[in-house]
């Protein structure tokens, strides 16, 4: 009965008096309202301060489990491709490969079933006795090169440096007078001038590296007047080398004083020569020039230039006698040098006659030419042998039998092969990833990232997916998965539950409804000393518990815990670190919870029901289980749920006991090793690595789904109990 | 059921004149022994105090036992290096106390003000909105809040303050969201204290001219003051007994105590013992004796806390009929 508080409190107020009068009674309410006002404010931005971490804290987690990762091939899937089917044209029966270019000519120029592929420059020295077939309906010629109608055809590049050409302007002369020249000595020699606009790039290129204004003319170049400033040097790709050497010809016989040397050691090794400490000046190249190269002569202090000069073409060559091949496609073509046999096979019309392929040998760049454009077929276009040969070229005989003896290679569909040919041979790595804010408003940055990555490309990820539910844990974080983690807290939490719940209903039981009614003083002593107990445990860390299960489960009871006391476990290998400790462990836990629960649904089972039972001449036990508990289960379970959601996201203790921190095997039995999904979190937030960041993000969500959907259950519980009580 | 047969078999037996003395003859063996099951059910509690405190006790005896481990030592100097036979518990201690401290002025203030808006101030309906979204945040394991740390607010942290005062690991980021997490414990505690002060005593105040603020600060809060004060010292205790947010966002390795800077790394008592147990821990030895005796010390730390608590409500508890 204190009201007196009230009065001291309220007193304090009138301490100095009575209230003010006139103004200073309405500003004595001004400020009081306006203290009011702000502290309310205060009050609100308190609870919009929680509220915020709640969702600042879902932010987190949704933005590290979605977002782009680069993507970086072991292997490329295209030169997979390319050397599979490349294999195969060499190897087709019929077929004539030769360096000598001379030989295939005479090989197909009176066989009328004879079909093989040239520089267009060497058909085109032979068209008397020859016939070039169109490709896809566009025969080759300078415009239908230009206008990229006809598919065999590939640019031809100059490259060089404004390092190299400002040092020396006898270099930037010659790469004019090049440009200048460059498409009657391309016509001359057999091939196709440049595309316009790339040529037009060359041209502006050369401009803009002599500082001068890239919307004028090329300067006339007199190389009679060009300063002879040391020998320029030029090497590289053979297909170009004829062009250059003409040029260069030209450009001595105009007048240049100097020397010029032109060489021809094939496109990587001109660039090599070009990045090398007082390297060349000029490289030709059949290649553009990669990545690597841009990145090798940024090392030497070379920024490479390109400068495209021409076009050159392959020629798809029968023999002038051949009458039915008007035209192939480029899906024929790849099938006429790989797989058909006969020519009916290509068009039930054509003759039904053997095929007779002539085709390059393998150290010449046609051959690489053609089948750079024939077999650009993506991996998953390759029927089921074509991924077998893959596997057998790339894998080790000893992974090839491991792989067959678990499922012979021959008895599996195209889509598994695929699979095993990208796990195996392709292995894809996430070589950086992004988490979602920045790859919402940092797109072009991320791509322009993933450039600096050689076979990298990007893809919007999300880390939670199928396969990270179904897969267990593993080193490289985006095979890992948390399958084994899932089946560890199941586990746990199955056998927390058969031990905490019938020992903590129990003991509520004795405490609400036994305990009550004692006489005894010692035992009712007893009694109070269990119920302070059970308050003071709930308040006990839970890492103290992971102390108590360490010593006494997995130690002192190791016999048991590990199961070689029934027989269920190799004594030398097992240990008591298993489901069983952790799940006892648990139930410790969790126990003053339940405890306090289930008491607090007991007792709002009302007196009259007890004594209804009672009544009618019922034991104590007979009213509890017929009466009491029926009424009292909704809420018990309820706070059950509770507790069990509490021992699903418990980390510590069982960092403590030693879960184990790398398994891959479900567990299958109380006497397994075993993971949990916040064992699997703690470890890998602990990871430096990003994309083991992304994981635990996305293990937190399925940890936050499993709570949510034991919270949820334990809502409906309650809602359900509440009606009955209506 | 066993027990209803029996006792239908009884009644059948008896003849009517006798039933009050024969009934009350009646040894119940079925009753004696369910209630025999269910006071060892409650009794277990017992023993689970009793085993925690043997083992803790146990295992610190063993490790003070060790000849390079003096109880002066343990309890009076400040650097644990148990590689080299250095163990004072108060670097760890100290790096407990900060983090502490921090979580304590994020989530006392943050909480008591939550609980008066929502005992005070909140509609009905507000409020129902509210405490669940608080039982939420209330309900998500540690381990995600140590994410938390480690991947929202350390960064905040270092942009705030700068990558070079602000270590990766430090206590300042795991003490704050200690609080955070703390935060619903405070506020759902102090909200029923403030709740069950009888409407009687705020009509009285307004009836005197208070302004709701007046009557909440000054009347409530006051009235309330032991649950409220309950709520303090378990959140401290929860404070100083959490685990993984420290042991993923505080940092690993002890720190020579004494030290004050929130924004270097330091390793808790929890966090020490986390990841000392980590790798598989082999028994008898220094580290796992170790790690006993400092889990008694924290057991004795939250438990006083936890009496005090238990003696505050109960000693200054206002009376309302």
């Amino acid at each position: 009965m204190s009201i007196k508080p009230i009065e001291s409190y309220v007193e304090q107020d009138f301490d100095r008096g009575f209230y003010p009068e006139g103004d200073d009674l309405q500003k004595f309410v001004d400020r009081r309202n306006r203290n009011g006002r702000i502290w309310y404010l205060i009050f609100i931005a308190s609870t919009i301060v929680a509220i915020m971490a709640l969702t600042a804290l879902l932010y987190t987690i949704v933005r590290d489990s979605f977002g782009y990762i680069v993507i970086q091939n072991t292997v490329d899937p295209e030169t997979l491709v390319r050397d599979v089917e490349q294999a195969r044209m060499l190897a087709a029966p019929n077929t004539v490969s030769s360096e000598d270019d001379t030989e295939l000519v005479e090989g197909i120029e009176d066989n009328p079933y004879a079909i093989g592929y040239f520089g267009y420059a060497y058909y085109a020295n032979n068209q008397d006795i020859l016939k070039a077939v169109p490709v896809n309906g566009a025969a080759p010629s300078a415009e239908t090169a230009r206008s990229g109608a006809y598919p065999y055809t590939r640019p031809l590049y100059i490259y060089s440096a404004p390092e190299v050409m400002q040092a020396k302007s006898n270099v930037s002369d010659f790469i004019n007078f090049y440009l200048a020249n460059a498409e009657t000595v391309m016509a001359e020699v057999g091939y196709f001038p440049a595309n316009q606009e790339a040529f037009q790039q060359a041209r502006e290129t050369w401009l803009e590296v002599n500082n001068l204004n890239t919307s004028m003319a090329l300067p006339a170049v007199d190389p009679a007047e060009v300063p002879d400033q040391g020998v320029i040097t030029i090497s590289g790709s053979s297909t170009v080398y004829p062009v250059t050497r003409q040029i260069a010809l030209k450009f001595r016989q105009a007048g240049y004083p100097g020397g010029l040397k032109v060489e021809q050691v094939g496109t990587t090794a001109g660039f090599e020569q070009f990045c090398a400490k007082d390297g060349i000046d000029i490289v030709d190249a059949s290649n553009p020039a990669g990545r690597t190269q841009f990145d090798a002569c940024a090392k030497a202090h070379r920024e490479l230039r390109e400068f495209t000069v021409g076009t050159d073409a392959l020629a798809i060559a029968v023999s002038q006698k051949n009458d039915f091949l008007k035209n192939v496609t480029v899906d024929q073509l790849r099938e006429i040098f790989t797989s058909y046999e006969r020519w009916s096979e290509v068009d039930p019309a054509y003759p039904d006659e053997p095929i007779q392929r002539f085709i390059p040998g393998t150290d010449s760049g046609t051959l690489s030419f053609f089948a750079d454009t024939t077999f650009s077929r993506g991996l998953a276009e390759l029927p089921a042998e074509d991924l077998i040969a893959i596997l057998e070229l790339h894998l080790t005989p000893g992974r090839l039998n491991a792989l067959n003896a678990e499922n012979p290679l021959a008895e599996q569909t195209q889509e598994e092969l695929l699979r095993l040919v990208q796990q195996e041979v392709v292995k894809p790595r996430v070589v950086m990833s992004y988490n979602l804010v920045e790859s919402i408003f940092g797109r072009e940055a991320v791509y322009a990232h993933a450039e600096t990555v050689p076979n990298g490309f990007v893809e919007f990820y999300s880390w939670l997916n199928l396969n990270f539910l179904t897969s267990p844990q593993s080193s490289v974080p985006e095979y890992a998965g948390v399958n084994t983690a899932i089946w560890g807290s199941l586990w746990v939490i199955f056998i927390t539950i058969i031990v905490a719940l019938p020992i903590g209903v129990g003991a509520a039981i004795y405490l609400e409804e036994y305990a009550t009614m004692v006489t005894n003083p010692t035992l009712r002593r007893f009694n109070a000393i269990i119920q302070t107990n059970i308050n003071n445990l709930a308040g006990v860390p839970s890492i103290i518990y992971g102390l108590l299960g360490l010593a006494v489960f997995v130690r002192a009871l190791e016999i048991i815990t590990s199961g070689t006391a029934f027989g269920a476990a190799d004594p030398t290998t097992a240990n008591g670190r298993t489901v069983l400790s952790a799940g006892l462990t648990m139930a410790l836990l969790i126990l003053p919870l339940i405890i306090i629960n289930a008491q607090e649904a007991i007792r709002a089972v009302p007196q009259s029901l007890r004594q209804a039972g009672m009544g009618l001449g019922a034991t104590r036990w007979q009213t509890i289980w017929s009466h009491v508990l029926p009424n009292a289960i909704p809420g018990i379970l309820t706070g059950n749920i509770l507790a069990v959601s509490r021992a699903v996201g418990e980390t510590a203790p069982l960092v403590v006991i030693g879960a184990s921190t790398f398994i891959t095997v479900n567990p299958t039995s109380p006497f397994s090793k075993f993971t949990t999904l916040p064992i699997q979190i703690y470890q890998w937030t602990a990871r430096p690595q990003a994309e083991f960041q992304h994981i635990a993000a996305a293990a937190i969500i399925v940890l936050l789904v499993l709570l949510l959907s034991l919270n949820a259950a334990a809502v409906l519980l309650r809602n359900k109990y509440s009606k009955r009580l209506a | 059921m066993a027990v209803d047969t029996s006792a239908s078999s009884a009644v059948s037996t008896i003849t009517l004149p006798d039933i009050g003395t024969q009934l009350r003859k009646q040894p119940r063996f079925g009753e004696m022994i369910i209630e025999g099951l269910l006071f060892l059910s409650g009794a277990i509690s017992i023993l689970v105090t009793i085993g925690i405190v043997v083992v803790l006790f146990e295992e610190a005896l063993k490790f003070f036992a060790r000849p390079e481990v003096t109880l002066l030592d343990f309890f009076l100097t400040g650097t644990w290096q148990p590689a080299i036979g250095q163990f004072g518990i108060w670097s760890l201690v100290n790096a407990t106390l900060v983090v502490s401290l921090i979580a304590m002025l994020v989530a006392l203030p943050i909480g008591l003000m939550v609980a008066i808006f929502l005992s005070e101030y909140a509609s009905a309906r507000f409020r129902g909105i509210l405490k669940p979204i608080l039982e939420v945040l209330a309900g998500i394991p540690t381990v995600v809040f140590g994410y938390f740390a480690l991947t929202f607010v350390t960064p905040i942290l270092r942009g705030l303050v700068g990558d070079n005062t602000v270590q990766i690991y430090n206590t300042a980021s795991a003490g704050i969201v200690v609080g955070i997490l703390i935060v619903p414990l405070v506020a759902s505690m102090a909200e029923d204290a403030l709740h069950a002060v009888p409407r009687a005593l705020r009509e009285g105040a307004y009836g005197l001219g208070a302004t709701k603020l007046e009557t909440a600060v000054r009347i409530v809060l006051p009235a309330a003051a032991s649950g409220v004060a309950a709520a303090f010292i378990v959140a401290i205790s929860r404070a100083v007994g959490e685990t993984m947010v420290v042991a993923i966002a505080a940092g690993a390795g002890p720190r020579p105590a004494p030290f004050i800077n929130p924004f270097n790394s330091a390793e808790t008592m929890t966090g020490h013992m986390v990841r000392i147990s980590g790798g598989d821990l082999s028994y008898d030895s220094v580290d796992y004796e170790s790690i006993f005796a400092i889990g008694l010390m924290l057991f004795f730390m939250t438990l006083a806390l936890n009496i005090i608590s238990y003696y505050v409500v109960k000693r200054f508890r206002e009376v309302y009929e």
